[in-house]
């Protein structure tokens, strides 16, 4: 490989050398002879890329081609072993090849595996539209639900006015009976004291009056 | 100083890379590059081997392997789509082949290690490296959009020669040699390129200075692999375009 590199880089430095050589004379008249009276570098510069361009590649190509052509024989056989455009049978066969990597692939690989996905894609996207379908359905469901929740609060309202009214109803009797009790055996306590008050003051009377002939039989000495 | 370039050359000899050297086969009195044909069976077989172990049990949940393939037809699926438009199905297998093909092809050529076989005359490398294998892969290219504007238009296909104008029918002729022209000329100077520099690389300086090229070969060698069969695709997807 290294002797390969070495070999084809050989005309490579020809060429560079016979550029050189070839250019050298041409430069150095230019400036003479066209443009004397105008010796500023730049314009110099500029002159001698149309001057290379010109002429002196149709010599360096020239040149070129009759190096290559007359090249020494051990380089000849070397760029002969190296056949880089080498077109042959081998073609045909590697088209053959790709054809049958192409259907086996497809057999093995990209058509089962293609379709499995595909088939995977298509249950994945009925399971998520199932799944929104039974969204709707529980909210349906919540509905009912409070729907019923709030059948079941009114119902009991209403049953808890009822029973309150019901026992208000029995607690006002109660409390009338209570306070009939109370009042009749108020009026009867009332009527007691009233008996024991008169009972006192004929007890008081009886006694008062001897009470009265003792302080009087005291007070006045007989 | 004798010693010295014989060591020299020695070292040469392991590192070299024998540009343009091939082992013959003989078939039926037909030369045949048998360095080509012994590292493309060898892809072949890694890539035939490799789908059917991954994809012989496809599982809902993936394994490790089928998702690996999954995502790679995936890719090729993407690429042909954004290529090809709506009716990118039937031409998957050439496209995801084309890639594959080539893909592994230039990536064995840089990780696989050929040199170990010794061959007569030449020496293993990436099956891309040859010319024959190129033209071939981009003269298949050529009759597939061939094939695919013929079938969708018929020889209405042949109206594209003359538009947008008349004038331009000889360079319409030209874009059919020079398609595959430089789809098999790009991949083979890439990939030639690529080895030959790691080679000169290696022969300069032994080590650590070639591994940046070499990691970029593989980058190179897998962005080539994509160009080809985006390329393909979208060659086939414009011979099957409706015209104005």
């Amino acid at each position: 490989m290294a002797s390969m590199i070495m070999a084809s880089s050989k005309p490579v430095i020809s060429i560079a050398a016979s550029s050189s050589f070839f250019s050298k004379p041409k430069l150095k008249q230019i400036p003479q002879l066209s443009l004397p009276k105008l010796p500023s570098p730049k314009f110099l510069k500029t002159q001698q890329i149309p001057s290379l361009s010109s002429t002196t590649l149709k010599s360096i190509s020239l040149f070129t081609v009759t190096t290559l052509s007359f090249a020494p024989p051990s380089l000849a056989a070397e760029i002969e072993k190296a056949a880089l455009f080498d077109f042959n049978l081998t073609l045909p066969i590697m088209m053959v090849q790709f054809l049958f990597l192409m259907f086996a692939l497809d057999k093995v690989y990209f058509t089962p595996l293609g379709k499995f996905m595909d088939e995977r894609d298509a249950a994945i996207k009925e399971k998520l539209a199932s799944v929104k379908d039974t969204s709707e359905e529980v909210k349906q469901l919540e509905e009912q639900a409070a729907a019923i929740m709030r059948a079941a609060r009114a119902e009991i309202a209403a049953a808890l006015n009822k029973m309150k009214k019901e026992t208000q109803l029995e607690v006002e009797e109660k409390l009338a009976e209570g306070r009939k009790k109370v009042e009749v055996e108020l009026q009867e306590a009332l009527a007691n004291l009233e008996n024991q008050k008169e009972e006192t003051i004929k007890s008081l009377d009886s006694q008062i009056a001897a009470l009265s002939q003792d302080i009087v039989k005291k007070v006045l000495p007989l | 100083m004798n010693g010295i370039s014989n060591a020299l050359n020695g070292l040469y000899d392991i590192s070299g890379v024998e540009v343009g050297q091939h082992f013959y086969w003989q078939i039926a009195g037909f030369q045949v590059h048998a360095q080509v044909l012994i590292t493309s069976w060898v892809v072949i077989a890694i890539l035939l081997g490799s789908a059917v172990i991954a994809v012989r049990n496809p599982q809902t949940i993936p394994t490790a392997g089928q998702n690996f393939f999954e995502y790679v037809l995936e890719f090729i699926r993407d690429v042909s789509k954004t290529q090809i438009g709506e009716e990118y199905g039937p031409w998957v297998p050439f496209i995801g082949t084309m890639f594959l093909f080539i893909f592994v092809s230039n990536w064995s050529g840089a990780l696989l290690p050929w040199k170990i076989i010794q061959l007569p005359r030449g020496e293993l490398a990436a099956p891309t490296n040859d010319i024959n294998t190129t033209v071939a892969l981009a003269l298949l290219t050529s009759v597939a959009y061939f094939y695919a504007g013929l079938s969708k238009k018929g020889l209405g296909y042949f109206s594209k020669y003359i538009q947008p104008t008349p004038i331009l029918l000889p360079i319409n002729i030209l874009e059919d040699f020079t398609k595959p022209l430089s789809l098999s000329f790009r991949l083979f100077g890439n990939i030639l390129a690529d080895e030959l520099v790691v080679v000169v690389l290696v022969s300069l300086v032994p080590s650590v200075v070639p591994i940046p090229v070499m990691f970029l070969g593989l980058f190179k060698n897998g962005i080539q692999a994509l160009i080809f069969a985006t390329l393909a695709a979208a060659y086939i997807g414009e011979s099957m375009e409706g015209h104005h």
